[in-house]
């Protein structure tokens, strides 16, 4: 069983994965961007997702979250979510 | 060259599809606006995120259709091919065997990943199982061509033979590329059309990943579409030089008037607009229609948030006012996207269309969506004399094949 992190270790992590992916500083990622403000394109946002998800142990759920269009704190709180419902874990 | 020696005669057609064996089941369920996607039937089911799927049933059966000798060499995916080929050339009654007309005939299928089902069981075997070895059959089953040669052996044709490949384009792709071996003078006869059976576990779970699936239902077109659904089966043609089929008295079904194909060259997975209506232009312009000629597109219309408001823009760009009169519909509504067989059981659906005067229906449109503002036959067929259509196919990787068609 996952670990179950703070928000703020979440937030972290998360910023790190877009950053790696998108070659981008991480310090000018803000919650409130969206994965296209920060210059992902469709298939890099599929590339995030599932980096988040091997980084945390967890699947997001197969509809409900709009990756390219939500914000970095869309993503967060998913995965805040998706810990707090014991969904971690491989499918 | 006259417009005559440019069209292309089909005089035979075969499928398999989610709707069973045979070109008739297939037109039959898209003419009444029946759904053939069901639960996803597989053996690892409840691991999977995929629900549905549309397959073909159990109960279709290699073993009453193919010679024993060859059965141990066919991939479901050849299985396929093998079944809509035979029917194909059943029905439009051409001799292949003879000598003459056999180096004159071949063969191309479409096929976006080949023999799946072989390459998953046999690296389970060596992964899972930690088994020392593998079929000896293996690389003959998985290869991509194994349709297109398997076909060759079975009907004697010992002309252009082999595969293509474009992901969900293939089969049109496969189609362009025989009407261009007969208009060169290469051919007489072409067998073409896609094949596809790759629902493995590994497959299903990469699909996952690229989260494009719904999980209910195909919805074209409408704002409550959730992602494409996927299928399996194929579609075969027999094509002939309009003079070949005429002189033989052969029964044409319809003509394949024209062929358009383009490359995005942009993105991998998102389509533009600008790319697949460079196809629709093509195949208009080498069919030697005017856009106002045309009376149905069976749409790629998969049913992902992109393509669809995507398809949308690239049909008002070729056609302009001319638009909103089309008649477009998504026949993947029913069966499926079957990736590289999709431009082939859609190909059935065309032709069924001129046919019998009724094109059929995109199902689930039960959402208008602003960005998706054409005419497309909402969940009920039509009835609509059909003169000439497009058939559209745009495959990941921003390959673009789109077919123009004209009654016989």
């Amino acid at each position: 069983m996952t670990q179950v992190l703070s928000i703020d270790d979440v937030r972290g992590k998360v910023h790190a994965i877009i950053a790696r992916q998108g070659k981008i500083d991480g310090a000018t990622i803000r919650d409130e961007s969206t994965l296209r403000d920060l210059g992902l394109a469709s298939l890099d946002a599929i590339e995030v997702i599932f980096e988040i998800e091997e980084c945390f142990d967890l699947t997001f759920p197969e509809q409900g979250i709009d990756f390219a269009t939500g914000t970095v704190q869309h993503l967060v709180d998913a995965v805040v979510a998706v810990q707090a419902a014991g969904a971690g874990g491989k499918p | 060259m006259d417009a005559d020696a440019r069209a292309i005669a089909i005089t035979g057609m075969g499928a398999i599809s989610t709707f069973g064996e045979g070109a008739g089941v297939l037109w039959d369920a898209l003419r009444a606006g029946r759904s053939g996607i069901r639960p996803l039937r597989h053996e690892r089911a409840a691991d999977l995120r995929v629900r549905i799927a549309a397959q073909v049933p159990e109960s279709f059966d290699p073993g009453t259709h193919f010679a024993e000798r060859l059965l141990p060499m066919l991939d479901r995916t050849t299985q396929f091919a093998l079944f809509a080929a035979n029917e194909a050339v059943r029905q439009s009654g051409v001799d292949l065997r003879v000598p003459d007309l056999a180096a004159r005939s071949g063969v191309v299928v479409g096929t976006g990943v080949g023999g799946e089902t072989t390459h998953d069981e046999q690296s389970r075997r060596l992964y899972g199982e930690q088994a020392s070895r593998v079929h000896p059959l293996t690389i003959i089953r998985v290869m991509a061509n194994a349709p297109a040669s398997v076909i060759s052996m079975v009907h004697g044709l010992h002309g252009p033979a082999f595969a293509v490949s474009s992901a969900c384009a293939s089969a049109n792709h496969a189609l362009a590329q025989a009407a261009v071996l007969i208009r060169s003078g290469m051919a007489d006869v072409i067998l073409a059309g896609g094949a596809e059976a790759c629902l493995s576990f590994g497959v299903l779970r990469a699909w996952e990943a690229m989260r494009v699936l719904a999980d209910d239902a195909c919805r074209p077109f409408s704002a409550s579409r959730r992602g494409l659904v996927l299928g399996e089966g194929a579609g075969m043609f027999v094509l002939e030089s309009m003079h070949h089929a005429r002189a033989r008295k052969a029964r044409i079904l319809g003509v394949l008037a024209g062929v358009g194909m383009s490359a995005d060259a942009g993105d991998i997975v998102a389509p533009d607009p600008a790319g697949s209506a460079a196809a629709m232009r093509r195949a208009l312009a080498d069919a030697g229609l005017s856009p106002g000629d045309v009376d149905y597109i069976n749409a790629h219309g998969t049913g992902t948030p992109t393509n669809d408001p995507a398809e949308t823009r690239a049909i008002h760009d070729v056609f302009g006012a001319h638009a909103p009169k089309l008649a477009v519909s998504s026949t993947k509504s029913m069966h499926g996207h079957a990736l590289g067989a999709s431009g082939a059981l859609e190909l059935v659906a065309v032709l069924g269309a001129m046919r019998e005067g009724v094109v059929p229906p995109t199902l689930n449109l039960d959402v208008p969506d602003p960005a998706c503002d054409l005419d497309y036959v909402p969940n009920e067929a039509r009835r609509l004399r059909v003169a000439a259509a497009l058939s559209n196919s745009f495959a990941f990787g921003g390959l673009n094949a789109v077919l123009a068609v004209r009654a016989a």
